[in-house]
């Protein structure tokens, strides 16, 4: 991240705290460092913990993807319901 | 013409004042100006003017253990006004990869790419004030080049100037190779009265440093100050030590030939601790700090000219106060070191990981920070809802019969209601029968706020409008066995009730289980919902309960 170091003193320190609010926003998202104690959970640690859940939902997804595709081999082409899956694969 | 300084007696025309055997206490006066060339020679470092005059530096027993190797490693030439720059270009060239890091020399101050070079700038700066230049050339492999310049120069030599530098360095060439940061402030302030003016016989430090300052920082002596001020600061503040660091440095760019050039780096080094700063002008402390912020936008050139002369400026200013806190500053200079690089390496961490966060999220073409983070926040959103409408869908799916319609509301409002509350609910059961109750509107509203983010057509199909009398007698039973599944939910651990009856309605995908589990199988959905910290759970939950 360049802005850091591009960025003057004053946009420096604007930045840091729209970085620590996001920060603070991505530790409501994932739900593993939600329920812990937020104030001590240093930033590293929710990126690591958002990379993870970002995985994780991922994995999810693809796995939901198939079952949807299965499912919609299994019912009638022409219905609502396989309209419904192909919509939601189709994500 | 090399001359060495005791054993060779190969210049006639030479007369050192006290020229005999190794232990000689160098008294070599500053010719004005003047190039020359030190030379290291059998265990001793003999200046070599190039105006054929020669000064033999110092004492070998004294110097030999730190000259030696100073000067060994300074194997470059550094004319006494070129000495400088090309000093300061050597450092920008090793600073400058740590351009974009600028706190990373910090933490390696004195111990960079080449640790001899630290000894050499250290001597560069004991040796140019006798020499009048720095030159290390093949210390080992010029022997016998230029013996006549340097007797010439010998004869130069005056115990006036330099009357008081031979003990001077040596004492401070031991001390820097021992410490290699407090007493480079000495050096500063010495080498700052040698190269201020040659002749200046007795400068006081003060003075000449203010002379030196005036000579050679060509910017007012305001900003050089006031950048070690302001960088001194920066230093404090950990986070944006590096980029400070460079900014107020760069400041005093202006001052091409910085004296203070060649232990700029270990300089800089020991001015991380904010002591320094009284040296400086306070007043401009804050003030500096923008225009340095603006300077940083230099790269690390200007930076370490800068710096340089900030530092420069502010050992001379301090040096005085340097020297009674020698102690002091050392441990804070340490301590500040060792928090810049624990801030370092933190800030590495961080940096790592949001890049791999920039990997994994599609289409993000940003560059800073915080546009990174609020996509990556909007990522994470619209991956949660995808993998609930999903879920829901899956469980919608083998549901999809005339007799499902009826559940069709109690998830519709499910969806609706994990929209709405999406964030930070982690069991939303009691509001959800209040829902139930509803009509279909939720789930169209559900579908609306859905709309943005995924398709959802699906959901305004569901024939709610249409039910049947059984769906109607359904849905009331369902709102009673929501509701006191929702209690029992409440109650239970995440699900490990519901999970059983989902599996084995998944297996049969059939409509055949009795209407409770149905019920509870609507349930399962939209109780998820709600809290998307269960989700993904309880999408595992159904996955495994499939396989």
């Amino acid at each position: 991240m360049s802005s850091r170091r591009s960025s003057q003193s004053g946009t420096s320190r604007i930045t840091d705290d729209q970085i620590i609010e996001l920060v603070s926003k991505l530790r409501q998202l994932v739900p593993e460092i939600r329920n812990r104690r937020s104030d001590k959970v240093p930033a590293s640690k929710v990126l690591q913990e958002t990379c993870n859940y970002i995985r994780s939902l991922h994995r999810e997804v693809d796995d939901l993807s198939e079952r949807l595709s299965q499912l919609l081999a299994t019912i009638d082409a022409d219905s609502a319901e396989a309209s419904i899956i192909r919509s939601l694969i189709a994500q | 013409m090399y001359h060495c300084v005791p054993d060779f007696e190969m210049d006639d025309d030479y007369s050192l004042p006290s020229s005999s055997g190794a232990a000689r206490p160098r008294k070599s006066s500053l010719p004005q100006d003047e190039i020359v060339e030190l030379l290291w020679q059998n265990g001793q470092v003999v200046m070599q003017s190039q105006n054929q005059r020669s000064m033999r530096v110092s004492p070998p027993s004294k110097y030999s253990d730190a000259v030696i190797p100073a000067e060994q490693s300074a194997a470059r030439e550094i004319r006494s006004s070129q000495q400088e720059q090309e000093s300061a270009e050597h450092q920008h060239q090793n600073l400058f990869m740590q351009e974009d890091e600028m706190t990373s020399w910090l933490h390696y101050p004195l111990v960079d790419d080449d640790p001899a070079l630290d000894h050499n700038f250290c001597a560069d700066l004991l040796y140019p004030p006798l020499n009048q230049s720095n030159n290390i050339g093949n210390n080992n492999t010029n022997p016998t080049i230029r013996t006549s310049s340097v007797t010439e120069l010998r004869p130069a030599v005056t115990g006036g100037v330099g009357a008081s530098r031979p003990p001077i360095p040596p004492a401070r060439m031991t001390e820097l190779a021992d410490s290699k940061m407090q007493n480079f402030m000495h050096f500063s302030g010495h080498k700052a009265r040698f190269i201020g003016g040659v002749d200046q016989t007795e400068p006081s430090s003060s003075k000449s440093m203010v002379v030196v300052r005036e000579s050679t920082v060509v910017d007012s002596s305001d900003t050089p100050v006031a950048g070690p001020e302001s960088w001194a600061r920066s230093a404090a503040e950990a986070s944006d030590f590096g980029d400070r660091g460079c900014a107020t440095l760069s400041c005093g760019d202006g001052a091409g030939t910085s004296s203070a050039g060649a232990a700029a780096k270990e300089m800089m080094s020991c001015e991380v601790t904010v002591t320094s700063s009284p040296g400086c002008s306070s007043a401009s402390g804050e003030p500096s700090l923008k225009p340095p912020a603006e300077d940083r936008k230099r790269k690390g050139r200007n930076a370490e000219d800068a710096d340089c002369h900030c530092e420069d400026a502010e050992f001379e200013s301090g040096d005085t106060k340097k020297r009674v806190r020698g102690s002091t500053s050392t441990k804070r200079s340490r301590a500040a070191e060792v928090h810049n690089l624990s801030e370092r390496r933190r800030r590495d961490r961080i940096n790592e990981k949001m890049r791999a966060l920039q990997e994994l999220i599609p289409r993000c073409n940003k560059s800073d920070k915080a546009s990174m983070l609020d996509e990556a926040i909007e990522y994470l959103k619209s991956l949660q809802l995808q993998v609930q409408m999903m879920s829901m869908g899956c469980g919608m799916v083998p549901m999809m019969f005339p007799g499902v319609q009826q559940y069709m509301p109690a998830m519709g409002m499910g969806i609706g209601l994990g929209m709405g509350m999406e964030m930070g609910i982690n069991r939303p059961m009691i509001p959800f029968p209040n829902l139930l109750a509803g009509s279909a509107l939720p789930t169209s509203a559900a579908a609306a706020h859905l709309g943005p983010r995924f398709p959802m057509p699906a959901f305004h199909m569901p024939p709610v409008p249409a039910p049947d009398p059984s769906g109607i007698q359904a849905t009331n039973q369902s709102e009673q066995m929501l509701h006191s599944i929702g209690t029992q939910h409440t109650s239970q651990p995440r699900f490990p009730n519901f999970v059983d009856p989902y599996q084995q309605y998944i297996a049969t995908h059939q409509m055949q289980l009795p209407i409770p589990q149905n019920q509870v199988l609507a349930h399962q959905p939209s109780s998820s919902k709600p809290s998307t910290s269960r989700g993904p759970e309880n999408l595992e939950n159904h996955q495994s309960g499939t396989r």
